[in-house]
């Protein structure tokens, strides 16, 4: 590993041997000082490992940047079930940094997660993988079964008198379930639904017992932490954002890829130092800085230092550290179109504004796409985003809302410029007519009878009862 | 991805919405034992993963899924057999298995082509990818063309997932041969398999990094 | 288990300052500052909140996001908002959201003028829709079972039917299928949602989703009137509303009673209303003529009913039945006795009981209320099939299990629906209930005596019956709640089923039930007891009104001295000429009572049967030579008693049909024509003295009892109870019983599905038990047999789930 720092000379910790041939095998990885990090938590107290985690201001890498060790320690202590859950189920659009972890290295995962579980008293652990990641589930399982071989999974680890059961869970492609409380509830065989709060999981997760929830990179992170320690880690990065981070750079760059960054440098560096910026001749129009869920940053905000609090103070965030660059030769109706129907398709279903929120924002995208909205729709449709935002039961509804309603507020003009556009094209005058065109619009409606005479026998096509573009509205 | 987006286009309706109960059924209870029958090889293995969790339940994830691969998709029968097995109601597991893109409540063709549809890989041409596929695998009922929200392999953009492997990036062209692949059975557009991809390019960052944790601190 | 006593708090709401118990939800707590915060979703009775409609936000201080009120728990000085503009604009919001995709049908919807979602709508939305989107829509009403209709339109995903299927009745038969904006309720492959109690979720669904069959466009909300009942359809007395237009009820409501029904009803006392307003009712007097029984004036009746009664004089045998008021048993046993001198007459299904036995059993100190069931460390289910017998235990004691942590033992002859939620389940031979008793208390007593023998005379395992009483003692090898402090303050309650105290060993079962409650210290330990679920929905009520053969009102000594005849005996007697004539007050033997065999030759043999009764049931049809048409209970006026010792008042809701009178009335008219002088005027009149009669209940008014009920266990009169002239439990040892082909025979009892209400109710025909084709006629009344399965269409009142 000497060998790869002295060649890249960079701050890598997660990566540094992460193209080594055959590193996803216990062999290999034990050779490049694999589990020594285990046995040197293991001669540690739990205490003294927590406060580890704790001095490392580790902050949860699946998006929320919840403070780990605090999370660990706001466990219960004493015997009880508790339950420690990897959260595999990396499903936030734009972010793959947990599946090339889990290819590449499985067993750093598993030694994070066997070192936790100490500090936090858990004797029952499981990985809960999306099930898109067939690969990595395979690769998991084998390093899984060379794990229990070798001792490091299951009664008394190493001799020290900790157990700990490890189950890879696959999941079944459900976004939602990347939401932790939602994904307890898939854990626990039922659909995906997110959960209440509180109880927060710490204290009701798993079969209603205490649950510790991390996301791959953070559980991934602790045997770097426990090898160099707490407060050395600390020193990396800035201060509210320690330590190096994966991120996930894609759509319109030239080398599109995963980068391990030291936190607080500056997202130009990555866009165009690491990522190689967007293609010849084009420019950044404008670029998600952690998912699709995170509101979007334009060109002149590509100075601001890649961390949590920095990004933050920019009215974005972090988020799962994915980084979505798009240029300007894509509309940003597109952009939000895809985004839109993307939360709609998977919201749960569970609470109303977001069920319905994002399904009436998708129409109304498709509107505007089809020549058919008015300027007041913009309006409507940046009021249905603020209305999601904090109302929803949990984050799904704002993620939607909170990139739509960024791009509302920051392409504006683009969106009326398209909406005008659009209904030239479609031949519905431009604005002076849309007040004319909205009466028409509301007039509109069908009553309940007769629509069941419409109905008939049901056998129409998909699609029928809702009638063909253009059959219910005139001035087409 | 400028398509036309039809304006009634929601993709709202569900077959399901305009059923209602046939009367001359029986309820829907936890099957019988002694009527349902159960492959064995399917009854181990819903088995075994009930035994790895500390409620029986849990395990309707990966029982589902060992059914769908016996039966193809989640078909009544399935479903029934998982019900059989795990003892709850076939009605539980058709509402899990409903909630689930990767579960199928309708009949398939058994190779399954995610092609993910989702923002990076469509700021990469996937809404053409897609189409290309769609159009080659016409009327081929051996193929399930699906297209996907993000598999999470956007350094490949645009990909398609073909029977759970990755393969990326595509290019409307390479279509013809990744079909051609599957239907002989051969490993699918081996050079293109994200399993072969290196993580990134070592070169792409300079800054100096104090301590290693190989070196056990700084 | 304690029942929690929270402390008293206060809140400020919207600048109001408001006292309220510690912990209790904002949207409860805030009424009690008459501020209302609306809500879809939130229903208590379903269990946690789920905060899923959003209806409910409301602002907090110190908490910078809006939250929900049916999840926060109110907290002392907490300060509240729920009018400011934070809070209306996101109320309005919700409403439209919520009403993108509903169709405001509300001209042709049932629901409308009583719908939740019109009133919150018209309270705090915003007043317009911004929406202009088409909205979805579908094929309705769709048939969810035959008795429920789905509107997929209106829904708006509240998840409370679902809830109630998955949580509350626990069959996992109504689920939701697909996943967001596609969400939709249904069932597994187009299977209809047929289970005991699926009609709750119509009057759960808070829009006009789920719509009963029945009611469908029977009414307006302004066509009717709700009037305050309770079913006597089984002995759960669910407390009701029925729901009048024009003197005849068009629907049933449950009206919840925490301590008797806790807001369910099952199907049965849901649609049997059908039952009242049906062609098969009888509404006139009917006399026998020429063989066929014709309808003829009450006159006529009541003096042809008198001249046969009176022929017979003191050999005529009178047998109550379930539905009777505690009234009209009181009124019929003073007839018997003071008019005709007959001493034989009987509630029960036969089996002698000695008198200090059903004093010993009835001690108030020994009697557990129903909700005991619930907060009980551990209760015994013996020889009862709730779902069979009372269904509305069974979600009781499902709501223990899941909410409370009880420990639920069940003892029966046959596999039970409780069977997943019980902690332990055993079997015995059928029959042996009696037997099994004797073994469980002397393994609870754990001397010298041979609980091998005694378990295997029951064909019960040994093992498992050390293992209950292990568990109801809380000892090792029952870890659970309350399992490490053992006998002392271990509340247990013994739910046990009649068939026990039936048949040749009625007697040692009593004792073994009385040894049992000795052992567990049950007399002396506030929510512990025994509860009895009666054969009779009013079994408990006819005999504390003294309808026993051995006891007067008040369990006093017979007053006619010696003991009279059961009705096990009463057929003997008939079918032997000892005795003459029988009056069957809204009984029939051939269904109702064991040994149809010899009821038959009985029945044959009377020289004068007079019936009181509502359908022409086989018995009544072919032997009863006067009919005096019976009333459904919405149209009786009196009291019942509940299994727990509630009394509760029938008043009428409908107006009698045809020429149906009052049952009271009925007896008295016809005491008078045997030359007594009841003194009733009314039905009040009736009560009151009935009240005077029972020492026990003395000083109790109508009023008093009111509309939620009276235990009189509760009132000071309740030291007036007799007690046993000897204890029943000196000196008895366990008796080594054998099951014998009587007890088998008295031991089956009619499912509460077996009924005429049920038959003769159109929407729940298909829920008559009928033997299948080809399958083999079973004999006499061991029919019904407590399984209640093997409906026309294998009705599913077994519903419930396995647990691991």
């Amino acid at each position: 590993m000497a060998a790869a720092a002295e060649v890249t000379g960079r701050p890598i910790l997660l990566f540094a041997d992460i193209d080594e041939p055959g590193l996803r095998t216990l062999e290999v990885y034990a050779r490049r000082g694999g589990y020594e990090s285990l046995r040197k938590a293991l001669a540690m107290t739990p205490e003294q490992v927590l406060s580890q985690l704790e001095a490392s201001g580790l902050r949860g890498r699946g998006g929320a940047g919840f403070a780990m060790g605090k999370k660990v320690s706001f466990l219960p202590k004493g015997a009880m079930d508790k339950y420690l859950v990897c959260n595999a189920d990396e499903s936030e659009p734009g972010t793959f940094k947990d599946r090339e972890l889990m290819q590449k290295t499985p067993h750093t995962l598993i030694e994070g997660i066997v070192i936790a579980s100490y500090a936090a008293g858990v004797n029952r652990s499981f990985i809960y993988i999306r099930g898109e990641y067939a690969l990595q589930a395979a690769m998991l399982d084998e390093a899984l079964a060379e794990a229990r071989a070798a001792g490091y999974i299951g009664e008394d680890i190493l001799g020290s008198g900790h157990s700990l059961s490890l189950v890879l869970h696959r999941g079944a492609g459900a976004y939602i379930c990347g939401e932790e409380t939602g994904l307890l509830d898939s854990l626990e065989g039922k659909r995906g639904n997110p959960r209440l709060k509180p109880p927060f999981p710490a204290n009701q997760g798993l079969y209603q017992g205490p649950t510790l929830i991390n996301n791959v990179e953070t559980l991934a992170t602790v045997p770097a932490i426990v090898a160099i320690g707490g407060e050395q880690y600390a020193k990396l990065g800035v201060e509210t954002s320690t330590g190096t981070k994966l991120v996930s750079v894609s759509g319109h760059v030239k080398r599109p890829g995963n980068y391990e960054i030291e936190l607080g440098i500056p997202s130009r560096e990555i866009i165009y130092g690491l990522a190689g910026g967007p293609p010849q001749g084009r420019e950044v129009k404008c670029w998600f800085p952690g998912g699709s869920s995170s509101p979007v940053l334009t060109a002149a905000d590509l100075d601001i230092p890649y961390d949590f609090d920095s990004l933050a103070k920019a009215r974005s965030m972090l988020g799962s550290g994915a980084i979505i660059v798009v240029d300007d030769s894509t509309p940003i109706l597109d952009v939000a179109l895809k985004v839109a129907k993307f939360y709609r398709h998977e919201s749960c279903g569970k609470c109303t504004p977001c069920r319905e929120g994002t399904n009436w924002t998708v129409k109304m995208l498709e509107r505007i796409a089809s020549g058919e909205a008015t300027p007041m729709d913009l309006e409507i449709m940046a009021s249905v985003q603020e209305h999601i935002i904090g109302n929803c039961l949990c984050v799904l509804g704002d993620a939607m809302a909170m990139p739509i309603g960024s791009m509302i507020a920051k392409f504006r003009e683009e969106f009326e410029a398209h909406i005008e556009s659009a209904r030239l094209a479609r031949g519905l005058g431009g604005a002076a007519g849309s007040d004319a065109a909205l009466a028409a619009q509301g007039a509109f409606s069908e009553h309940p009878e007769t629509q069941l005479a419409h109905r008939g026998t049901g056998d129409q096509a998909p699609g029928a009862h809702e009638g063909a573009p253009g059959t219910h509205r005139g001035g087409a | 991805m400028t398509q036309q987006v039809r304006r009634f286009e929601h993709g709202s309706r569900v077959p399901g919405w305009d059923r209602a109960a046939d009367l001359e059924k029986d309820p829907a209870l936890v099957p019988d034992p002694d009527s349902t029958l159960v492959p064995a090889a399917l009854r181990e293995e819903i088995e075994a993963h009930m035994a790895d969790y500390p409620e029986r339940r849990s395990a309707a994830l990966p029982a589902l899924a060992a059914a769908q691969r016996v039966h193809g998709w989640c078909s009544p029968e399935a479903i029934e057999q998982v019900a059989c097995v795990m003892r709850v109601t076939p009605g539980y597991l058709e509402s899990v298995a409903s909630f689930y893109d990767m579960l199928e409540t309708t009949p398939v063709g058994r190779h399954s082509v995610y092609v993910c549809t989702n923002i990076s890989c469509s700021l990469c041409g996937a809404d053409e990818l897609y189409a290309a596929v769609q159009e080659a695998a016409a009327g081929d009922a051996d193929f399930n063309v699906r297209a996907f929200e993000c598999l999470g392999a956007c350094d490949i953009a645009p990909m398609a997932s073909v029977d759970g492997v990755y393969v990326g990036p595509l290019t409307p062209a390479d279509v013809p041969e990744l079909l051609d692949d599957v239907r002989a059975g051969r490993s699918v557009l081996p050079e293109k398999q994200l399993a072969r991809r290196l993580v990134a390019d070592p070169r792409a960052n300079t800054r100096e990094f104090p301590s290693h944790p190989a070196e056990g601190g700084a | 288990m304690p029942r929690a006593e929270p402390r008293t708090i206060t809140f400020t709401i919207d600048g109001r300052e408001v006292r309220t118990a510690e912990n209790t939800m904002l949207v409860d707590a805030a009424k009690h500052g008459d501020v209302e915060i609306p809500v879809f979703c939130y229903e208590p009775k379903l269990g946690h909140p789920v905060g899923a409609c959003r209806m409910c936000l409301v602002e907090i201080e110190g908490i910078p996001k809006l939250q929900t009120g049916c999840s926060t728990p109110v907290k002392d000085g907490m300060v509240v908002y729920t009018q400011s503009e934070r809070v209306k604009v996101a109320q309005q919001s919700v409403v439209e959201f919520l009403l993108i995709n509903h169709p405001l049908d509300c001209p042709v919807c049932d629901k409308g003028g009583e719908c939740p979602l019109q009133d919150i709508t018209f309270g705090w939305g915003g007043g317009i829709s911004r929406f202009i989107e088409p909205k979805r829509h579908f094929v309705k009403p769709l048939e969810l079972s035959p008795l429920i209709a789905i509107d997929r339109e209106r829904c708006i995903l509240c998840y409370r039917c679902v809830r109630f299927s998955q949580e509350v009745a626990e069959d996992y038969q109504l689920v939701l299928l697909e996943r967001g904006a596609h969400s939709y309720v249904s069932t597994f492959d187009g299977h209809p949602y047929v289970a005991p109690f699926s009609g709750n979720i119509v009057e759960l669904c808070p829009v006009g989703a789920l719509t009963s069959r029945p009611y469908r466009f029977r009414a307006r909300p302004w066509d009717i009137e709700g009037a305050g009942s309770l079913c006597t359809l089984c002995p759960a007395q669910c407390n009701v509303t029925v729901t009048v237009r024009e003197e005849r009820a068009l629907r049933i409501l449950a009206r919840d009673h925490a301590e008797v029904d806790d807001g369910w009803l099952c199907d049965k006392g849901r649609f049997a209303y059908q039952s009242f307003h049906v062609d098969e009712r009888i509404t006139e007097p009917l006399l026998r003529d020429g063989g066929v029984l014709r309808p003829v004036t009450w006159e006529r009746a009541l003096s042809e009913a008198a001249a046969g009664l009176a022929r017979a004089g003191a050999h005529t045998g009178a047998i109550v039945g379930g539905q009777s008021t505690s009234e009209e048993g009181f009124l019929l046993a003073r007839t018997m006795r003071e008019a005709l001198g007959s001493r034989h007459l009987d509630s029960r299904r036969g089996g002698e009981l000695d008198l200090d036995l059903h004093r010993a059993l009835g001690a108030p100190a020994l009697q557990a209320r129903t909700s005991d069931l619930e907060f009980a460390h551990a209760v015994l289910v013996i020889a009862t099939e709730p779902v069979d017998d009372a269904p509305i235990f069974d979600l009781r004691l499902r709501k223990g299990v899941r909410r409370h942590g009880m420990q639920l033992a069940v003892a029966s002859p046959r596999p039970s629906a409780l069977d997943a939620s019980a902690a332990l389940s055993l079997r015995f031979t059928p029959g042996a209930a009696a037997a099994f008793a004797v073994a469980l208390g002397a393994a609870l007593e754990g001397g010298d005596a041979d609980v091998d023998g005694l378990a295997r005379a029951a064909g019960a395992q040994p093992d498992a019956v050390r293992e209950l009483a292990a568990l109801l003692l809380g000892r090792a090898g029952a870890a659970g709640p309350g399992a490490e402090g053992s006998r002392p303050e271990r509340e247990v309650v013994v739910l046990f089923g009649e068939r026990i105290l039936t048949g040749a060993n009625a007697q040692p079962g009593a004792r073994a039930l009385l040894r049992i409650a000795d052992v567990l210290g049950l007399a002396d330990i506030d929510g512990a007891g025994l509860l009895e679920v009666p054969a009779a929905a009013n079994g408990r009520g006819l005999r504390e009104a003294g309808v026993l053969p051995n006891a007067g009102a008040g369990l006093a000594a017979p007053p006619t001295g010696d003991a009279g005849l059961d009705s096990h005996a009463i057929a003997g007697a008939l079918a032997g000429g000892e005795l003459n004539a029988l009056y069957l007050h809204q009984c029939d033997p051939l269904r109702d009572l064991p040994d149809r065999g010899l009821w038959e030759r009985a029945l044959a043999a009377a020289g004068t049967v007079v019936a009181h009764a509502a359908f022409l049931t086989e018995g009544i049809s072919e032997h009863a030579d006067v009919v005096f048409p019976a009333e459904a209970y919405a149209e009786k006026e009196g009291t019942v008693v509940h299994p727990d010792g509630r009394l509760q008042r029938l008043r009428p809701a409908i107006a009698h049909p045809g020429s149906v009178r009052g049952g009271w009335q009925v007896i008295a008219e016809l005491a008078l024509r045997l030359g007594l002088d009841l003194e009733v005027l009314s039905g009040a009149m009736a009560s009151a003295q009935l009240f005077e009669a029972v020492p026990f209940y003395a000083g109790l008014t109508l009023e008093e009892i009111g509309g939620r009920g009276v235990r009189w266990q509760e009132r000071a009169a309740a030291g007036a109870f007799p007690q046993p002239a000897t204890d029943p439990l000196h000196g008895a040892a366990p008796e080594l019983l054998a099951p014998t082909s009587e007890d088998l025979e008295f031991g089956a009892f009619r499912s509460v599905w077996d009924a005429p209400e049920v038959e003769f109710s159109p929407a729940l025909e298909f829920l008559f038990p009928r033997s299948k084709p080809g399958a083999p006629a079973s004999s006499g009344n061991g029919n019904g047999n407590g399984s209640g399965s093997g409906g026309r269409r294998g009705h599913a009142v077994h519903a419930g789930e396995e647990r691991a």
